[in-house]
């Protein structure tokens, strides 16, 4: 294999799989690309067994062939280098690198050792707005779980309906993000598929650069992502997502109507004297005002107040201010509604007048 | 002024409380050991010292060194009501005092021993005290701080009293070997023996700096306790626990996949129903294996959300457990929970959790009406009882005061 690329192509395309190549040493091959240098296309792929993406690449290619490159290494040297490179496989095991004055010599591996692009099954296309794919990602990856033993919760769920439409959920079993958007395609029936959490940051990454309609391939176990001429597969968390519209409480009578920036102000000067990890504030809700406390027997306490529009019985909630402050900074509605029932059931917060965007948290015992 | 410390270490506990509630062991060689059907000697009596019987040996090991030696199943309900009521004694002394483990106690008597005649007479006292309500023998060590007063007890047992005062202090250690000082082990005793270092006088005239090179920061602190000085706090108050662990060593051992599940869920509601009573909840879950050949290894995971759910503990522990290629037999398993934090209360969301922890905390108040494992999973119910040796770090409150009826 020879080929001759610019920096300035290659370079991006590195940087994208970065996060995606294995850190940890468990499998060589996963810290690897696969580069597949002909002379019709040419493209290189990344994967970590549950996601893989798939970039093509314009270079010019003097001699085909397919080799699996050190992702890290290249990635370092394509960045210290101006110009043109010239990478050209001694064999299997190695690759030469050229660029002016600069050689390198590179360790690689066998293009037969590379985990092989998963075959789709039962396949069905939506197409969804890039802008708006991103903006159900941002507005639930936050509220999604972390290593949980309860698996499902370390995704998102994306729930697609015949109607085109899909609401996408994420929760950690102690708060709930739900966003529903219109999507142009056509569905037999209605699809629950659950995509892992950090497949759902890099795809939102990936969005960031394009405007575009991005087209979405469903299959049994994984989801295609088309971001332009890139494919971003993942595959999708096996199992059961918890009923979400079963959580989100629809009868709260207390409804208050809050300044959006200026609560989650507050809420992060009182959260200071919080105690860690919990960070458990109190709110006592009265008629127009909220005051928010916090205290921790080791450092001290803290008071603030925030001017609300509220008529009704007063009402004392403990919660984590983290949850709260997480919601408000996802919003972006000037005022925000918060309904409430009582001290131990579930607070629904939305943007004002949009349905669309709901969040549930779940109080503390204080 | 001169600080004064007094240590009570009782003599052969266990053993002394059982020969005291059945006459008819009196005078004779006992071990205490525990119930499981391969348990090894926790305690043994003055009479089975004589003929080499050592703790840790097990039932044939020390049958063979005393052939008439009596063993005994400790009865661990006793041994921790004695231990409360001897507090009883100490308090009438001084308020500050330190449980260090079950049959050892320190008391700072710096400000009140004036009031009882002195060290000496509040030592006789304690005795007095001990030996009359409970027939059961204790040495007294006193000195500046705890590890001169340890160092006397050791020195004075069995049944003494020795007080060791602060200008006596270079003539008492000069000839005493250095591993006889409390927190001097066998690692550390090597590394000084290496330096030609082996009594307490040559380790406190050791240079400094020959000390740090060899020991780091350490160094500097073995060579202070050389010379009898060492300033480790009264621990009167408990510190918040960093970690919440179970282990046990099983009846026979194990390989099957089904058994080894049955003993971490057991575990787990051990690990999990402390951690509850005590409000913690723990970020970190660790996994122990010995394996037949004695081999040891912990693995540990993270968890995003603090638990202390009998259920989130064990399926973490099978999936550490799902890791491991296990290599032979196992005969001990623990569980840990380790980064604790007070429990935050936080309600769960979804239906069916706060469902489980309803279950839990309905199960917790009648296990603790009627017993432990009274109320248990299904699963667990074909097992055996567990060897219940009472484990040395018991303390009369907090959370390491594990109940043990």
């Amino acid at each position: 294999m020879k080929v001759v690329v610019s920096k300035d192509e290659i370079q991006e395309k590195l940087s994208n799989i970065q996060n995606i190549v294995e850190k940890r040493n468990t499998m060589p091959i996963l810290s690897h690309f696969l580069l597949d240098a002909g002379k019709k296309e040419s493209y290189i792929i990344a994967t970590d067994l549950e996601t893989a993406l798939k970039e093509p690449l314009r270079i010019k290619v003097e001699k085909e062939g397919k080799i699996c490159i050190p992702a890290r290494k290249m990635f370092e040297i394509v960045r210290e280098i101006e110009g043109e490179l010239i990478w050209e496989s001694v064999d299997d095991q190695w690759i030469k690198i050229k660029a002016g004055a600069s050689n390198f010599r590179l360790a690689c591996l066998s293009s037969k050792e590379f985990p092989a692009w998963p075959g789709m099954e039962d396949m069905e296309e939506i197409s969804v707005n890039a802008k708006v794919l991103m903006e159900t990602i941002e507005k639930t990856v936050y509220s999604a779980g972390e290593s949980d033993t309860r698996y499902t919760l370390n995704g998102l769920l994306f729930h697609v309906m015949p109607g085109v439409k899909i609401t996408v959920v994420g929760t950690d079993g102690h708060r709930l993000a739900l966003i529903i958007k219109n999507i142009d395609g056509n569905l037999k029936e209605e699809k629950k598929l659950i995509i892992p959490k950090k497949a759902a940051a890099e795809l939102r990454k990936l969005l960031d650069k394009t405007e575009e309609n991005i087209r979405v391939t469903l299959c049994k176990n994984h989801i295609l992502f088309t971001v332009g001429e890139i494919q971003f597969l993942t595959r999708l968390i096996e199992g059961t997502y918890p009923n979400y519209e079963q959580v989100i409480p629809s009868n709260n009578e207390k409804k208050i109507m809050v300044q959006r920036e200026e609560f989650a102000k507050t809420l992060r000067r009182v959260a200071i004297m919080s105690k860690e990890r919990s960070n458990a504030v109190k709110m006592d809700l009265s008629e127009n005002l909220i005051s928010i406390t916090s205290s921790n027997p080791d450092i001290g306490e803290a008071r603030d107040e925030i001017t609300v529009e509220y008529k009704g019985e007063d009402l004392s909630v403990g919660f984590n201010a983290r949850y709260l402050i997480d919601i408000l900074e996802a919003m972006s509605s000037e005022r925000i509604v918060m309904e409430l029932q009582a001290p131990l059931s579930p607070v629904l917060i939305k943007e004002e007048k949009n349905e669309d965007y709901q969040c549930v948290i779940m109080p503390m015992r204080i | 002024m001169e600080k004064i410390i007094l240590v009570v270490d009782m003599d052969a506990f266990f053993a002394s409380v059982e020969q005291k509630t059945n006459p008819r062991l009196r005078g004779k060689p006992i071990a205490v050991i525990g119930s499981g059907g391969r348990t090894v000697v926790t305690t043994r009596s003055y009479e089975a010292r004589k003929y080499g019987v050592k703790t840790g040996m097990n039932i044939y090991e020390a049958k063979k060194l005393c052939p008439d030696l009596i063993f005994v199943i400790g009865d661990n309900e006793k041994y921790t009501y004695t231990c409360r009521e001897f507090c009883r004694i100490y308090n009438r002394f001084t308020p500050d005092i330190e449980v260090y483990s079950i049959d050892e106690a320190f008391l700072d008597i710096t400000a009140s021993q004036h009031l009882f005649g002195g060290p000496e007479a509040i030592g006789i006292s304690i005795k007095k005290s001990i030996r009359e309500q409970f027939g059961i023998n204790c040495t007294i060590g006193i000195g500046p701080n705890i590890l001169i007063a340890k160092l006397a007890s050791d020195l004075a047992k069995p049944d003494g009293l020795m007080w060791i005062k602060q200008d006596d202090m270079g003539t008492a250690l000069e000839n005493i070997p250095a591993s006889e000082l409390w927190g001097i082990g066998s690692q550390i005793e090597k590394k000084l023996a290496l330096l030609g270092i082996r009594t307490c006088g040559e380790l406190a005239r050791a240079p400094a700096s020959l000390l740090r090179s060899r020991f780091g920061i350490l160094g500097e602190i073995l060579k202070a306790m050389g010379q009898g000085i060492w300033d480790r706090p009264f621990i009167v108050k408990e510190e918040d626990p960093k970690s919440i662990g179970h282990s046990m060593t099983l009846p026979t051992d194990i390989s099957d996949r089904e058994k080894v599940e049955t003993y971490l869920l057991k575990l787990s509601e051990m690990v999990g129903k402390r951690a509850r009573k005590h409000e913690y909840i723990g970020k970190t879950i660790s996994l122990t294996i010995r394996y037949a050949d004695f081999e040891t290894f912990s693995k540990q995971a993270k968890i995003q959300d603090c638990t202390n759910d009998t259920h989130v503990i064990y399926e973490r522990a099978v999936k550490l457990l799902d890791s491991i290629r296990l290599k032979d037999r196992i005969r001990l398993l623990g569980i840990c929970l380790s980064d604790l934090v007070k429990d935050t209360n936080q309600i769960p969301l979804i239906e069916e959790e706060r469902r489980r922890r309803s279950i839990l905390q309905a199960m917790d108040l009648i296990n603790d009406r009627y017993g432990d494992f009274k109320l248990t999973w299904a699963s667990y119910i074909t097992q055996k009882r567990n060897a219940g040796v009472i484990s040395p770090s018991w303390r009369p409150s907090g959370v390491k005061s594990v109940r043990v009826k």
